[in-house]
């Protein structure tokens, strides 16, 4: 009760302040002037009558000030004041205030930019109902090393059917779908998908529905589709009565059932239309357990674990194994988490980003508070006046993390508006793909995160100067009055640790940088065995060609792609500044499959050890385009494709594994077993292994086989080497190609450069951010350097002059500094060096070619760091060697 | 009697009692009064054994209007000045009891305890 009536008095307080101080002022008044005119009637004279008075009342300003603290939330109003105070002293030092803040926004920043994108892709959850219990199953194979295939229908099937694990499975695979029909042709990614698809993943349509079971039961009974929300408003332009109409797809017409929800664009997240699993293929496709290749998305069970359902898989495989040995043998299944499958590749690069961005902003405190410890020495006197006059320590504490706190508060603020640009920039900028979905933002959860650090920022700056307030002596400063303070032995020594620190640390980053700077140098320096440079490479379809998809068996089509394909090379040829032209089954680092082979004379195999080789059709200048060399015999002999040669090029990897140290040219080998019906191929030639899979390495050590395009399929790459740059001729090829075949479809279209880039995105991402945040970093710890050599020159100004006056030379001032100086620098590498050898460790899976542990790295990071070092002393040391020892002398 | 202060809480504390007793008692038997008013009736009933700081009645009279015990008002005073007003409430009333009661039994068993030792 008595409680609140306080509170209420209190408040009205904050309201009427000036009115009330007035009434008490008035109150005060009569009061005096009452007890005068008593000491009047006593008979005092009217001044000794006021004194006298005065005196008996006591001091009014006292009492005005213990009222005034009596009404007041005390702690609020002195905060107000210490905040207050702050601003007014860091504004009085703005040279001192930019640095700070800008050095805490840079820091925070970063972390902020960082941290969203962690956020966004590793610690929200996918987009999916419960994802956490989503898994993707890959079946694989155990050859060398296990492989991972994918599955094949029937195996899906039973694996389907048999499991008690998961409560629903979804096979799915991507594909590229032909839209034709009103309009230009257009080529538009999608996935086939089993029906449990959408809602194992929680997805349901926004318009009409997605499929249903009776819809996925025969092969190419049900030609129905689902539309993305993007494909529906570009193509269909949004409409309401979408439901029910047909498009042609691949030449056929599909019934669109439904409208998917905006953003969602299936676990391939390039998917535009789905259609049912079964409209993959035949019936005889669906029945081949050998023919493996998609994925299997399902969801466990709600008590079961992944392990559990693992081993239950196992099994199952084990009695697939033993029920088709032909195909099933060394066959298993994986099982992987979903977010593992979508945001594995990122993870490790993501968290050494955020240590690298967390040391950079304990680079940048560590300067303000060296910085702060500067400043609050020079202070010292002050300090030690105030406590003179009454200033209480704790209040001067409160004040010095009043002022921290103002400088946190407006690097925070800074650094969010740092951040808030960052992210965009990286967004913009970076190489890697992030899934659609992964929009870094600054939410809550990013908000709650930069508070934080602020906070502990905030706290950490206060302290430090605190620690001084606490162990200097304030007699001693005020004693020696003016006399420049040099700072306790003590503090001295804290700020050299901190230098120490900033200097370890920033070594850490730059080796980080340097190894992934290295490793970068190797990527670009490896040879994949072709030319990537000025080579345009894109993909083209033929739908009216061979309007009813599947290869047709009197090959008429078979005939009208081949003179196409040939109209094609021949008038892109014909275009100035064109070199070269090739038509390929698959461009170099794009898909393409692998089939069993038996060469002629081998012994027989078991399944395991069948050798395997990647097959790719090619038309006869391909080797030359690509500026591949020719190891043994010779190229393609004709200049225009053909029909079937019986005739083969193959990678340096299968003449080893069958005919070493033999002349490889003539032997044959055939696809399939031994008793395959297919016919001999003769190896006419041998080109070194290329990365024609992957950079750096291709995922598996099969060798490569190419074979004249003779191409069934209307669907091929294209490959023209140009004078000029790549990219500027794109619109010249794509008009050339139109005017040839009016329904060509032209899609993937960039340059092979841009191919290897997206190969190597990932370590590029990690290294320039790495690269940025080191220069950051060691920009900091220079700064630092150069703030504490300078402020120990300008408090051992007497010594120094004392110094040259007793006869040292320019030269010697600015050897001791420097000496002084880099002492601290040495100390810090040997730390950072020891800190680095453990904690590169952590790099050792993102670099390639390079031992985490490099040693030309670490010198060269050292080297660096040591230059800089180096610098950042000699100008306070120079300033040393031009003091006046007459002047200085004269100071003290 | 010293203006409060935070080296001495303790001492302060007694005596702020007793002010504050002193000040309700002085409203609860005279009525409403004025600051000047209150010191001159504590200067008369304690015959001056109370030094006081005559300011300190006004941080008492702060200190008892946030507990509301006593409400104050302006009016005018004898020779027709502006003065602020103090009366007593109903809460303040049964507070005075209470400290009252206090006083009496804590002064009843000093007493006791001081004709003991005097006894002796």
């Amino acid at each position: 009760m008595a409680r609140r009536w306080r509170l209420f008095s209190k408040l009205r307080y904050l309201w009427a302040r000036d009115r009330w101080q007035s009434e008490f002022n008035e109150e005060i008044d009569a009061h005096v002037r009452m007890l005068a005119e008593r000491f009047v009637a006593r008979g005092m004279m009217p001044d000794e009558a006021l004194y006298a008075a005065r005196r008996q009342f006591g001091n009014p300003t006292v009492l005005k000030e213990t009222r005034n603290e009596m009404q007041t939330f005390i702690w609020l109003e002195t905060l107000w004041h210490d905040l207050r105070y702050g601003v007014r002293v860091l504004g009085k030092n703005k040279g001192f205030a930019a640095v700070a803040v800008l050095t805490l926004a840079l820091g925070i920043g970063a972390n902020t930019a960082i941290f969203s994108v962690v956020n966004a892709a590793i610690l929200r959850p996918l987009p999916y109902l419960d994802s956490g219990r989503l898994v993707i199953l890959w079946g694989n194979v155990k050859r060398v090393r296990v492989e991972r295939r994918g599955a094949s229908y029937p195996d899906y099937r039973d694996w389907r059917d048999r499991n008690h694990s998961f409560a629903g499975m979804a096979a799915f695979d991507e594909a590229q779908f032909t839209l034709t029909g009103a309009g230009t042709p257009e080529r538009i990614p999608g996935e086939y998908v089993s029906q449990p698809y959408f809602s194992l993943l929680g997805i349901k349509a926004t318009l009409g529905r997605t499929f249903r079971p009776e819809e996925d039961q025969a092969p190419q009974r049900d030609a129905v589709a689902v539309l993305s929300d993007g494909a529906w408003k570009r193509r269909f332009g949004g409409d309401p009565g979408i439901v029910g109409r047909s498009i042609q797809v691949d030449g056929r017409l599909y019934r669109i059932v439904g409208v998917a929800p905006p953003g969602f664009r299936g676990l391939t997240d390039e998917a535009e239309v789905w259609a049912p699993f079964l409209m993959a293929g035949s019936a005889a496709d669906f029945n081949e357990r050998g023919s493996r290749g998609f994925r299997v998305l399902a969801r466990l069970k709600p008590a079961v674990s992944l392990v559990q359902a693992q081993a239950e898989m196992d099994v199952i495989s084990t009695t697939l194994a033993r029920a088709y040995p032909a195909t099933n043998e060394a066959r298993a299944v994986e099982l992987s988490p979903l977010d593992r499958e979508t945001f594995g590749e990122l993870r490790r690069p993501l968290v050494v980003l955020l240590a690298a961005v967390g040391f950079v902003l304990l680079i940048a405190a560590t300067n303000v508070a060296n910085l702060l410890l500067a400043r609050s020495e020079s202070r010292q006197h002050e300090m030690a006046m105030r406590m003179a006059l009454g200033g209480s320590r704790g209040r001067l504490l409160r004040q010095l993390l009043a002022e921290s706190a103002v400088l946190v508060a407006c690097g925070c603020l800074a650094g969010l508006v740092l951040a808030h640009y960052g992210i965009r920039a990286l967004m913009a900028f970076t190489p890697l793909q992030f899934p659609s979905y992964v929009q870094p933002s600054m939410d809550a959860g990013v908000g709650l995160f930069t508070i934080l650090i602020c906070c502990v920022v905030a706290v950490a700056l206060g302290l430090a100067p605190a620690a001084q307030v606490r162990t200097a002596g304030f007699d001693e400063a005020l004693r020696r009055g003016s006399v420049r303070s040099t700072g306790g032995r003590r503090s001295a020594r804290f700020r050299d640790a901190l230098v120490v620190a900033e200097i370890s640390i920033s070594l850490v980053l730059l080796i980080g940088a340097g190894l992934m700077i290295r490793s970068l140098h190797h990527l670009a320096a490896i040879n994949p065995g072709y030319d990537p440079s000025h080579v345009v490479q894109l993909r083209v379809s033929l739908p009216e060609l061979a309007p009813s998809g599947g290869p047709d068996a009197d090959g008429k089509s078979d005939a009208k792609v081949i003179v196409a394909a040939n109209d094609i090379l021949q008038r892109l040829s014909a275009l100035p500044s064109v070199e070269s032209t090739s038509i390929a089954s698959d461009a170099p680092l794009s898909p393409s499959s692998a089939i069993f082979y038996t060469a002629e004379g081998q012994a027989p195999m078991n399944a395991q050890a069948m050798p395997r080789v990647y097959f790719h059709r090619v038309s006869p200048a391909f080797f030359h385009t690509l500026r591949t060399p020719i190891l043994a015999g010779r190229t393609f002999s004709e200049d225009k494709i053909h029909g079937n040669a019986n005739v083969a090029i193959v990678t340096e990897n299968m003449v080893k594994r069958f005919w070493p140290g033999q002349d490889p040219i003539g032997k044959r080998i055939k696809v399939g077993g031994l008793n395959s019906p297919r016919p001999w191929l003769t190896i006419v030639g041998v080109v070194r292994e290329l990365k024609y899979r992957g950079l750096p390495q291709n995922p598996t050590a099969d060798p490569d086989l190419f074979q004249v395009f003779n191409e069934r399929s209307r669907d091929f790459s294209v490959l023209v080497r140009t004078f000029l740059e790549p990219a500027a001729m794109l619109a010249a090829i794509r008009t050339t190609l139109n005017q040839t075949e009016p329904s060509i479809v032209i899609y993937d279209a960039g340059t092979l450069e841009d191919l290897i880039g997206q190969e190597t995105a990932r370590p590029r991402f990690t290294g320039w951010l790495m690269t940025i945040f080191a220069g950051i970093a060691m920009a900091l710890a220079m700064i630092g350097i150069y703030g504490v050599m300078s402020y120990s020159v300008s408090t051992r100004r007497r010594e120094i002059g004392l110094r040259m006056a007793l006869g040292a030379g320019r030269s010697e001032v600015v050897r001791m500094v420097v000496r002084s100086g880099m002492l601290l620098v040495i100390f810090g590498m040997l730390l950072g060096t020891a800190a680095a050898l453990a904690l590169t460790q952590m790099m050792a899976t993102l670099v390639y070619d390079v031992s985490a542990t490099d040693p030309l790295t670490f010198a060269a990071a050292a080297g660096v760091l040591g230059t800089v070092a180096v610098i950042a002393c000699l100008l306070p040391a120079s300033r040393a060697s031009r003091i006046d020892p007459a002047v200085a002398l004269r100071d003290e | 009697m010293s203006i409060e202060g935070k080296n001495s809480p303790k001492k302060t504390d007694i005596l702020q009692g007793t002010l504050d007793l002193m000040i309700l008692q002085a409203l609860d038997a005279l009525g409403p009064l004025h600051g000047y008013g209150i010191a001159r009736r504590i200067e008369q009933v304690s015959e001056s054994a109370l030094e006081l700081n005559e300011g300190t009645v006004y941080t008492a009279l702060l200190r008892l209007q946030q507990q509301h015990w006593i409400t104050a008002e302006w009016g005018a005073s004898e020779n027709n000045r502006r003065a602020k007003f103090y009366s007593i409430t109903k809460s303040g009333r049964k507070q005075l009891a209470r400290e009252a009661e206090d006083w009496h039994r804590i002064a009843g068993a000093i007493g006791r305890l001081l004709r003991l030792s005097t006894q002796r």
